[in-house]
This record gives structure tokens, C-alpha cells and sequence, in this order.
């Protein structure tokens, strides 16, 4: 019972400050565009917590944000972020299991990892609509190299967490 | 890795794809929004128009700030331009009563542009470099409804409602990859297509396509919604000819707008909820 109540104390204060930093991000650094490009914050929550966690539970966090983003923002088609996050989830969290070591590193790579899979979804759909390859490879680079930059805040935060609810 | 797979990857994967099937049919088979897009658009309203609060804020003091004589400058610019213009317009009203009296001797119907229009505040810009979208705060509740356009304070084109909920909508703007308008060439009479093109995006630009051969732009040139089909109303400008370019297999000749709107310094716009216009 006890074990069932920390779990879910902990997915919580990760719901939560996924929340805040979301609303946090909206507020300051949403208007800012350093090279034209705005920086994009779910595929970096995503990813730290798939470093963090057990594939299972990442998984399942990846589909919630997913579900969430899909309802809330405009992507090219309808269940991009659905599919994007749970599969980069489910493979960033193998992935940092089984081949790297815990650190600021592994959350860099597996993040990376999935806005390669997100952007991978959006630059499918709209070469299929015509758009050219250049272009969108070189957003997409851009899109992950400044939102790299939020994992500054994000790591620190979602790793105090883990600290705390699992060790 | 692969024990995982077995016990419970494939079954997340297959609980992914069953929503995302499910989020894909409700997206299908809506007029307006999905039910859950609805409900989550209804629920983060309030957190999206006090993000924006913040960000019109800091916006503002940013512009307060501006160069003084950047701005005297424009000043000069625009009495200069507001000079002409006034001349412009007692040429227009020698030119409106000469064109009753005819319309009324050839007896054709008297011209008419009526625009139903709903005023609404942006409740939050694009949140993704993939799209290039508005949310406003009107929606099903104040009668708007998908296809309808959405014009800037000046009457310039913003883009057009492509969801709606219960108070909420997202606008696709013209520079959406998209977007797709039939296009005038209001110098020429030319009928193009305007659309959105995701390598003019970043720019801030959209194209003008399947220009007639033989046509001849300039720089500057105004292209304005064709009204053809009657879906929306004529006459909107969209933006001006900044350049024309040859496609990449070098056949076709394309023009690049620059749309007379700034996307992200915009707060208020108007909904196009209805028209009547008789040219």
C-alpha cells in the first residue's frame, strides 16, 4: 500500500512540475525565437524522465504527454505526438538502460533521440504535401540543438524528484 | 531489452496506436472540434490568455523603448502617405457617384459589401515551428464556425478558422503549409493560387502559384481572395509581390508574397462570420 501510495506521489509531483515548467516556458521563453526557431518543450520532458525511469512507466508518461500535446497543439496530422512520444519513450528508456550511463549525457541523447522521432513524424507528413527535405532537416537540427537548452532546468528538476521518490 | 518487448512493449505500442487511431476518427468525423480537443481547449483557456497577458506585456515595454527617431521618421513617412492618400479618396468619391449614376441608368443592382464581423482577442501564437497557427477567444458559442476568414484591425487577411470549440478557435494563417486561397492580381485582374509553402514559412512569405503565362508582376503588386466558389469574400488583400522565382524543375514561375500582416505582433483581429457582397 505504501509502495502504491509513493508511486503515485511521485508520478504526480512529475505531472506537476512538468505542468509548471510547460506554463513556465509559455510565459518566458515561448517569445523568444533565437534563428527563427522557437524552442519546444514536451519531446525534452520526454525525455529526461525516459533516462530516469523504467521503460514501463516512461512509456506510459510519453503517451499521456502525447495525448495531451495532440489535444492542445497543431501538428500536421492528428496523433503525431501520441505516436511520437510513446515510441521515442519506449526506445529512449531501453536505450539509456541498457547502453548509457546515468548523467546529464544520457538525458542530452535519449532527448535528442526524441525529436528525432517526433520531427521524423512531421517531416514524413509534409514531404508527402510536397515540402522540400533541406529546409526541414535543417529546422528540425536547429528545433533540437535550443531545445537542448532547457534541459539546464529540466534535469536538475526531474532528477531531484526521482532522487527523492526512488532512492 | 527484448524480455520487455515481449511483456509489455508491444502492449504500450498497441495502446498508443488504439488512441491515436481513436483521436484520428473523432478529428475525421468533427465539423468543428473533436469532443476532447474541445474539452482541453475550454480547460487551458485561462492558462493560454494569461501566457499571453505576460507575453503582450513584455512585448509592449520592449516597444516602449523603441529608437525615438526611428519613430519620428515614420511619422514624416506617414503624413507624407495620409497627404496622398486624402487625395486619393476625393478622387474616390467623384469616382463612387459617377458609378451610382451609371449602375443606376445600365439598372444593375446597387454595389454592397457587407461583412458579419466578431471581434476577438489571440489567446495564444504558434507553440510549434511545424504550423503556423493563431488561437482566439471566440468560438461555437459566439456563432463561429470553420472556413470562416479572419482579418487583422486593418482589413488586411490573417488566415482562416480551421477548428472551433465551445470558446475557442485556431486560425490557420496564410502562411500555413496549409493554407490555400484563390487568388487576383488586383493590377492585372490575373487569377493565381495563394499558399502556404513550408520553405517560405520561416520567412514569414507564402507563394502565388499557377500565375497565367505571360503575366508580368512587379514589385509591390497587391494580391487580393478572388471570391471565385463564394467561399470567402473578395477583395481581402493577402499581400504584395515581393519577388517572383522559377519552380525547382525551372517550368513553372512562382511570386513570393509578403502578407501585409505581422503574425506575431498581433492582439486583436476580426472574424469574417458572414458576408453579402454584390461587385
Amino acid at each position: 500500500m505504501t509502495a502504491y501510495r509513493d508511486l503515485l506521489t511521485k508520478w504526480g509531483a512529475y505531472g506537476v512540475s512538468a505542468l509548471v515548467l510547460m506554463l513556465l516556458h509559455a510565459l518566458t521563453l515561448h517569445t523568444l525565437a533565437p534563428f527563427g526557431v522557437m524552442t519546444f518543450l514536451p519531446p525534452v520532458l520526454v525525455g529526461v524522465v525516459a533516462s530516469l525511469e523504467e521503460a514501463r512507466p516512461a512509456t506510459i508518461f510519453g503517451l499521456a504527454l502525447g495525448v495531451a500535446c495532440d489535444l492542445t497543439v497543431a501538428a500536421p496530422f492528428p496523433c503525431l505526438y501520441t505516436l511520437a512520444f510513446t515510441a521515442s519513450a519506449l526506445l529512449a528508456s531501453l536505450l539509456a538502460k541498457s547502453v548509457l550511463q546515468p548523467g546529464v549525457l544520457r538525458s542530452v541523447i535519449v532527448t535528442a533521440l526524441t525529436f528525432a522521432v517526433t520531427d521524423l513524424g512531421n517531416i514524413l507528413v509534409l514531404a508527402m504535401r510536397g515540402a522540400q527535405l533541406g529546409p526541414m532537416l535543417l529546422l528540425a537540427l536547429k528545433e533540437t540543438v535550443f531545445s537542448c537548452l532547457l534541459l539546464v532546468v529540466c534535469h536538475p528538476l526531474l532528477t531531484a524528484l526521482h532522487r527523492k521518490f526512488t532512492l | 531489452m527484448r524480455d520487455f518487448m515481449e511483456k509489455h512493449g508491444l502492449r504500450l505500442l498497441a495502446a498508443a496506436a488504439a488512441v491515436a487511431v481513436l483521436l484520428s476518427v473523432l478529428n475525421y468525423f468533427s465539423t468543428t472540434s473533436s469532443f476532447l480537443e474541445n474539452v482541453a481547449g475550454v480547460l487551458t483557456y485561462p492558462f493560454r490568455a494569461a501566457a499571453t497577458a505576460v507575453e503582450e506585456w513584455v512585448g509592449d515595454r520592449q516597444r516602449h523603448y523603441r529608437d525615438y527617431s526611428a519613430l519620428l521618421e515614420e511619422n514624416e513617412a506617414l503624413r507624407a502617405e495620409i497627404a496622398v492618400l486624402r487625395a486619393n479618396a476625393r478622387q474616390a468619391e467623384r469616382d463612387r457617384e459617377e458609378n451610382a449614376k451609371l449602375r443606376e441608368i445600365l439598372g444593375l443592382r446597387e454595389q454592397k459589401r457587407d461583412l458579419v464581423l466578431e471581434s476577438a482577442m489571440i489567446l495564444e501564437h504558434s507553440s510549434s515551428n511545424w504550423t503556423s497557427t493563431l488561437t482566439l477567444n471566440r468560438g461555437t458559442n459566439h456563432d463561429v464556425a470553420v472556413g470562416n476568414c479572419v482579418l487583422s484591425p486593418e482589413g488586411y487577411l490573417v488566415g482562416v478558422v480551421s477548428e472551433v470549440g465551445l470558446n475557442w478557435c485556431t486560425v490557420l494563417t496564410i502562411i500555413d503549409t496549409d493554407a490555400e486561397l484563390g487568388a487576383l492580381i488586383y493590377r492585372t485582374g490575373d487569377v493565381a493560387v495563394a499558399e502556404g509553402d513550408f520553405s517560405l514559412m520561416g520567412e514569414k512569405r507564402l507563394k502565388l502559384s499557377y500565375l497565367p503565362a505571360g503575366v508580368s508582376l512587379l514589385a509591390g503588386d497587391y494580391a487580393v481572395t478572388s471570391g471565385l466558389g463564394g467561399f470567402y469574400p473578395s477583395d481581402l488583400v493577402i499581400g504584395t509581390v515581393e519577388r517572383v522565382e522559377a519552380d525547382e524543375d525551372g517550368l513553372a514561375r512562382y511570386a513570393v508574397l509578403a502578407p501585409m500582416v505581422d503574425f506575431d505582433t498581433l492582439t486583436e483581429v476580426f472574424i469574417v462570420k458572414g458576408f453579402d457582397i454584390v461587385e
